[in-house]
Order: structure tokens, then sequence, then C-alpha cells
């Protein structure tokens, strides 16, 4: 998306209908940490990274970000730490732990010191991308809980959907699956990470992602009884990928 | 067929001291009637002496028979030669006959002695005997039982400590390096010894299993973003996805099988220290609800859930372990089986109808077990199941009969 970068901001914003978000990536696994970037660019998101705790600190003090993605081993000091001292330092950014370290202790310590979410490795970047997104939703759009792709508008407060101004009722898990999809629109996301997003971690013990087609199914139905064109696509037994 | 040593030790004793002590007696008899027939034989022959020579003091004026003293005869010539060996006779006597000659006549004296008085002092003496060899016989026996069960308590003691011994359960193990006898303080310190490199060792694979799920998270992240990057990359062909597809399969798979893993060694590290009363009832109805949800052709479902039924635990922990018994069930089930969940207090059996195995039940919950080589499952569902119920001392029971399978959990 290079093209982007020469268009002034004042147009982007128009055309992302927001202003760019800035991220701040603090991971010392360069590959992982370049991933994240790479998805993260091809949203339009402005992403700094850095790979230590120095960097880290010296990037988040500098700057103002929408939310940070933190891991919690870098090199120099605690991921934990620097939350500690960011909370401190009364920054206000979003900030999502990524770790290695699953066990409940860890995500309470760090939801404690005032991190906003916690996401274990590893991770699908659809799922980072969706907490983000949820998380700069919370912090951002207060009150304003109406998302709208096109002709679709999800009330994301009551859980319904609105195809064309008509309702569309869907369960629980379908209006997850179909928010899921949207924030990831024009991607492909695989079957895995809509079993993780919907079931999180007990997703491990599946052997089957059969939930995940028949909920697909039911979704596509239910959009074109309302006259929906084929919003939903399935890519090649991959995943499924909404176009708008 | 085994015995204890103290068995061991009496039945040799009492194989081996009555024989003795009956060729002791056989012997004894035989030296004491020997000594006895040479002091009757003496006997007789004193009085052989002391008669004699009465009888050439005082000539025929002596009565020639006294009964049970003696007995003199003339003898003829034609009288035979006869030994002078003393003779068991049936009135009861003993007696000796010896040829004399005095002013060319032969006599012949015979002395008698009683028979009864010696056999009786025999009888006495022998039946003495007996009972002195039945008591030697009866305190070896005592003193050597009490003896060793006083010389083994150490060897018990530390017979008994291993025993407790389990390197998962409970590692703790102290023997006492001081028993007062050399080859018990050598067993216990050699056993102190090995026991500390066993612990060491599982330690350090507990340690190293953790370590290196730890580690592997990771690369499987990375792997992970890879693949969520590059299905989304232009140009994708079939081929390709399927490739991508297949690979995707496979690094879940993996990132799967290292969260068990984790999770098995942070149970052998004692990580889930917290605990609280967990309903299981409420519990089992959601994660069969949830399950319910996820397949398409969910077996048909019996439940019979008592309510408000507890298990103090850690509630990651039970819910980990309940969640895969029922996986379990599901998984391995035949299209349109069932499954049956029954809940009581203390109790829980999960029956689902599926295919036979062929292995042995007990393997089911060894690590990387799989009962059908083909499924897609890890291998570490049940051995997670069996690490859980153990640590909180519960029990495990799995049986299979007639294609139904059925796993009972008594806690």
């Amino acid at each position: 998306m290079a093209w982007l970068n020469q268009i002034s901001p004042k147009s982007c914003r128009s055309l992302a209908q927001s202003r760019w978000m800035k991220l701040l990536i603090i991971e010392d696994e360069n590959s992982l940490r370049r991933s994240i970037a790479a998805y993260f660019d091809q949203e339009g998101f402005l992403c700094e990274q850095a790979g230590s705790y120095g960097e880290g600190v010296q990037k988040a003090e500098g700057f103002q970000y929408d939310c940070i993605i933190l891991d919690i081993n870098l090199p120099g000091g605690s991921g934990l730490q620097l939350l500690d001292y960011l909370r401190k330092d009364k920054k206000t950014e979003g900030i999502i732990i990524i770790s290695a370290r699953d066990a409940v202790e860890d995500r309470i310590t760090g939801l404690d010191l005032g991190a906003d979410d916690y996401l274990t490795k590893p991770f699908h970047l659809s799922e980072l991308f969706a907490r983000v997104k949820a998380l700069i939703r919370r912090k951002y759009a207060a009150g304003n809980n109406i998302l709208e792709f096109e002709k679709l508008k999800l009330d994301l407060s009551l859980k319904t959907l609105t195809y064309n101004s008509e309702q569309v009722s869907l369960t629980k898990n379908e209006f997850e699956v179909l928010l899921f999809l949207l924030t990831n629109k024009n991607r492909v996301v695989s079957r895995q990470a809509i079993a993780e997003h919907i079931y999180g971690e007990q997703t491990d013990n599946l052997a089957s992602f059969d939930f995940v087609y028949s909920h697909i199914k039911n979704i596509k139905r239910k959009l074109k009884e309302k006259g929906a064109g084929e919003l939903l696509q399935a890519v090649y037994g991959l995943g499924y990928k909404i176009s708008i | 067929m085994s015995k204890t040593l103290q068995q061991k030790n009496t039945r040799y004793l009492l194989t081996w001291l009555p024989i003795v002590l009956l060729i002791g007696s056989g012997l004894f008899f035989l030296i004491l009637t020997g000594h006895a027939d040479h002091m009757q034989e003496k006997q007789l022959e004193l009085k052989q002496q002391n008669i004699w020579k009465a009888f050439t003091v005082s000539g025929e004026s002596m009565p020639m028979k006294i009964e049970g003293e003696y007995a003199l005869q003339k003898m003829t010539a034609a009288s035979e030669q006869i030994k002078p060996k003393p003779i068991a006779t049936d009135s009861g006597y003993t007696i000796l006959s010896k040829q004399y000659l005095l002013n060319g006549q032969t006599y012949v004296l015979t002395t008698f002695v009683t028979s009864k008085e010696y056999t009786h002092l025999l009888i006495k003496v022998f039946a003495t005997e007996i009972i002195i060899f039945i008591l030697i016989l009866v305190t070896i026996i005592v003193v050597n039982r009490s003896s060793s069960r006083r010389l083994w308590r150490p060897f018990y003691e530390t017979l008994h400590a291993t025993g407790n011994y389990d390197v998962v359960q409970s590692p703790a193990f102290k023997l006492p390096p001081e028993t007062g006898i050399i080859e018990f303080d050598q067993l216990n310190k050699e056993l102190s010894l090995l026991i500390g490199n066993v612990n060491k060792a599982y330690n350090s694979q507990k340690q190293f299993v953790e370590n290196a799920s730890h580690e592997i998270q990771t690369p499987l992240a990375i792997i992970r973003s890879k693949l969520d990057l590059l299905i989304n990359e232009k140009g994708l062909t079939e081929g390709t996805a399927l490739l991508l597809s297949d690979i995707t399969q496979a690094n879940d798979r993996l990132s799967q099988m290292n969260k068990s893993l984790l999770l098995l060694a942070k149970i052998d590290n004692n990580q889930f220290p917290e605990m609280e009363q967990v309903n299981v009832s409420l519990l089992l109805n959601d994660l069969i609800a949830n399950y319910e949800a996820l397949y398409d052709n969910f077996p048909a479902t019996e439940l019979k859930i008592q309510e408000e039924v507890y298990i103090h635990a850690n509630p990651s922990l039970i819910e980990a372990l309940f969640s895969n018994l029922i996986k379990n069930a599901v998984v391995h089930n035949n299209p349109g089986g069932y499954i049956k969940v029954f809940l009581k207090k203390g109790e829980c059996m999960i029956e689902n109808s599926g295919q036979n195995i062929s292995t042995d039940p007990q393997t089911l919950f060894e690590r990387f077990h799989k009962g059908n080589a083909a499924s897609k499952t890890t291998g570490l569902g049940l051995s997670l199941v069996k690490q859980i119920a153990q640590l909180y001392g519960m029990k495990t029971d799995y049986s299979y009969l007639n294609d139904i399978h059925s796993f009972r959990l008594s806690f």
C-alpha cells in the first residue's frame, strides 16, 4: 500500500473513515515483529517497532500511540516492568500483552498492572488485529457501538445485525464470526483463527472445525435471504473472506 | 513361593534342628546303654569275686543258692564249657556264669542283678534328655525370632520408607544414616544416593520439558504469523492453498501438543496451587453444551447429572480433565453413536459407543499413546486426565465391553 503514503493525512482519514492509527510493537523476536507490522501495515496502521526494553521505553515516551503491543520477555527488562513504568508515567495508550506464558497468574498480573488485553503465543494475526480494533473501539469510540459496512450494520452492544435496515437474526456465535470476519475484511481468515476466536483456548481440544463451517453456512443463508450477495467466500479450504 | 525372612529362618531351624537333635538323641542312647551295660557287667563280676571268695572260705556250709543273688552248681565232666558273658533272662535278671575249680571239683557260679531298675533308669535318663532337647529347640527358635526381628528392624524401616517413596507424589526421602548395623547403614546410604539421583533426573527432565515447550512457543508463533500473511498473498493458486492448509493443520497440531506438554510439565511442577470448590455439575453441563455446538454430528447424549457436586481442586485443571474426557468420548465415537454421562457425589462415569481397541486399556493413559493411529489427536489427552486425577488422589478406571467404552472417575 505504498501509494497511500503519498496521500495527505486528510484524504486518508476520509478513506479509512478515521484518522491513521499509530501502533507500537515491542517484541524481541524480529521475525514475529515484522509479521505483525506487515499485517497492520496492510490494514493502514502506522507501525513503529522496538526490539528491546530500552528501545521500547524510548519510543513509548517520545510519541503518542493508539495502541502498544507488548511482549513480556524482552532483552533489558520485562514487558511487565515496562507496562508498570508507562502507567506510572500516566501513559494511557491501549496496551495488549503478547506472551508465551499462559499461566492465569501472568494474565492477572498483566491486567492488574494496567494492560487492556492479554494474548498467548502462538496467536493468529487476525486475532491480534481484532483485539487491537476492539480495544481502539472501546477506548476512542465511546458510546458509538455501531459498525457499518456498506449495507451491513452491526450493533456491538445489542449484538444485532441489520442488512438494508432489515433485521437479520443471528446466534451469538454467528454474530461473533461475522464481526471477526468483518474486522478482518478483504483478508483470508483461517478456519483455525475463527475457531480460536469463538472458543478461545478450548479450541486446543478440537479435532474438528465442523462448527466453523456450519456457522458460515448459516450466516451465508441468512444474508442471502435478505438479498445480500455473495459477501462471504471460502478460500480453497484455507479459510473465509469477506470482500467489501 | 516367597516367604518372610523370619518364616524362612524358622523353617530352616525347624527342619535342621530336630534332625540334629534326633541324631544326637540316638547317639546319646547308644552311649548311655553302652555305659550301663558296662556298669552291669562290672557289678556282676564284683559279685562273683565276693561270693567265690566267701565260698572258698566257708565251703559247703554256705547256701548254694540265694534267689536274685547267686547260684552255685557242681559241674559234671560232661557239662559243656560256658562263656563268661552277661545274659538277660526272661525273669527280669541279668546273669553272669563262670566256672571255678576248687579241690578238683568244677563249680559254675551264676550271679544275678536285676535288669528292671536298669531299664527304668535308662528310660528316665533318656526321657529327661528328650525334654531338654525340646526345650533347647523351642528356646533356639524363640530367641532366633526375636533377635532377628530386632536385627532386621532397620531393614524393614528402610523397606517401608522406600515403599512410600514416589518420584511424582512424595519425592522427599529420608533414611536414618545410623542404624547400628554397618550393612544397613551402607544400604541406607546407597539408597539415599540412588533416590537423590532419581529425583535429580526427574526434576531436570521436568525442567527440560517445560523449558523446551516454552522455547518452542516462539517459533510456533512465528510460523503461524507467517502462514497468516501467506494465505493473504495475491496470486494464491489452489495447489499452494492446499499445501498451506496442510502446513497450517500440522502447525496447529504441534502447537496443541506443545500446550498439552507444557500443561503436563506445569502439573508436575506443582504450578497450580490455587484450589477452590469447583461445581462439577455446572461444569459438565457447560462443557457438553459447548461440545454440542462444536460438532455437526454430535452423538446422542444421555445425562444423569446430580446437582451441586463439588470437587476441591484447581478450576482450570478440573475443566481440562472433564473437557478431555468428554472430547475423548466424542472423537472416538461411532457415527450415530451415543454418550452417557453420570455424575453423583464422589463418582463420575462417561460412557460412549465406539470401536474396539486392540491395546491394553492401561496404556491409553500413557503419553503419546493412541488407540487409533490414524486419529489426528495429540495422544496426550488421557495422560493429562491421569496426571490431574493423580494430583488430587482421584481414581481412574477404564473398561471396554461390547463396543462400549466407559471411564469411571472416583473422587
